[in-house]
């Protein structure tokens, strides 16, 4: 009997979904007992040609870690879509659009501008950019277009399931792979993580949820059995996915999202907004200022992982610019 | 002119593609390394509040 087939890509990634992967240790070796991986970047030496010959389909499952933010990453999409009878977005980024999504905020011309001219470290009086094809002496060279806005994989192509979190962890991995060996699949669209909030899961002392000013780390010393957010400490808790173990939570660290949002809500920064706002103590216009002051950066903190996959989705562009 | 295309270089975190021109003889003339990606942190940690950057930054690399 031949063996299932599994394939990993990152895309627009840090490469930390690939190491949370490596991250199950010797359990790594039943994922090699279990199926053949006959494409992965990080470890194998596969090809992208090898890949296109590979007939439709005949991947059993493809965990696709990254966003999609250049041309490349969109076509090697649709080609492991193709050649995949399940697709997965592996990670907040392939989910959610990511950290790389707070590239939305931005365009594609800004950062060529503050990457090749502004940047300390460039020396660029020409004005060099990226191009996606240059003539050189021999021949032709070729770059993918990149994007201005950064996509989930979702919106690039049709996903079956959704393992989000910045990486998932082990014990997810470990599930996904047991559902897969075991055939028992859920339903497709799942995310396989809680349909709990991270509140729901964090052990914290929850009292009275009413704060009168927001504080920032170097403002205030975390009592470490106490919600972050009773302290005036803006946590993303509220309005994301529980099933992460609730790690940063347990280090001290407030919850920055990288689960997305929780079941029912669709945009998770608006959500986050409606929570502090609805345990703000305010006596009026005067006080809903100095918290609108207190909160330093709202769009990149409220939407640290998910600007992608937000209802924004990304700043207003200029007309006629490539892509929104 | 021949042209090898090693597309992606794999084993290593990031995405790289190496492209080599060979002569009739099938001696190489040239080659050339090339980075198909950039996410552009350098632009969006700007306005981020500094103490929230060590919660960022660490995904330029994972591995």
């Amino acid at each position: 009997m031949t063996k299932p087939k599994i394939a990993l890509y990152w895309a627009a990634a840090c490469g930390g979904c690939d190491v949370a992967v490596l991250d199950t240790n010797e359990k790594i070796l039943d994922i090699a007992n279990l199926a053949d991986i006959v494409f992965w970047p990080v470890a194998l030496d596969f090809k992208y040609h090898h890949v296109e010959e590979m007939a439709d389909t005949s991947i059993d499952l493809c965990l696709f870690n990254g966003a999609v933010r250049n041309s490349e990453q969109e076509e090697i999409a649709r080609l492991l879509r193709a050649k995949s009878k399940v697709m997965v977005a592996f990670g907040a980024c392939a989910c959610f659009g990511g950290i790389p999504a707070l590239g939305n905020f931005t365009t594609r011309d800004e950062i060529f501008e503050r990457v090749y001219i502004e940047s300390p470290s460039s020396a660029n009086e020409n004005r060099t950019f990226p191009q996606t094809l240059t003539k050189v002496e021999e021949g032709e060279l070729d770059l993918p277009e990149m994007f201005d806005t950064v996509m989930t994989l979702a919106q690039v192509v049709d996903v079956e399931y959704f393992i989000p979190g910045c990486p998932p962890p082990v014990d997810i991995i470990l599930k996904v792979v047991d559902l897969f060996a075991s055939g028992q699949l859920p339903p497709v669209g799942a995310i396989i993580a809680s349909d709990k909030t991270l509140c729901d899961e964090c052990e914290r002392t929850k009292e009275e949820k009413k704060i009168a000013r927001i504080y920032r780390p170097h403002q205030i010393i975390p009592d470490p059995n106490r919600c972050l957010l009773e302290q005036g400490i803006i946590c993303c808790g509220p309005a994301t996915r529980g099933g992460c173990g609730v790690r940063c939570v347990k280090a001290n660290m407030p919850c920055r999202g990288c689960f997305g949002p929780p079941p029912g809500v669709i945009d998770q920064g608006a959500k986050l907004v409606s929570a502090i706002a609805s345990i703000y103590q305010s006596d009026g216009q005067e006080d809903i200022n100095r918290m609108l002051e207190d909160i330093v950066d709202p769009a990149g903190t409220f939407y640290r992982f998910g600007m992608a996959d937000s209802m924004l989705k990304r700043k207003s562009l200029p007309q006629g610019e490539r892509r929104a | 002119m021949k042209k090898i295309s090693v597309n992606p270089i794999t084993r290593l975190e990031g995405h790289g593609k190496i492209e080599i021109f060979l002569d009739d003889s099938g001696e190489v003339v040239n080659s050339y390394l090339q980075i198909p990606e950039l996410r552009g942190f350098e632009k969006f940690c700007e306005g981020r509040p500094v103490e929230e950057l060590p919660r960022i930054v660490p995904r330029i690399c994972g591995v």
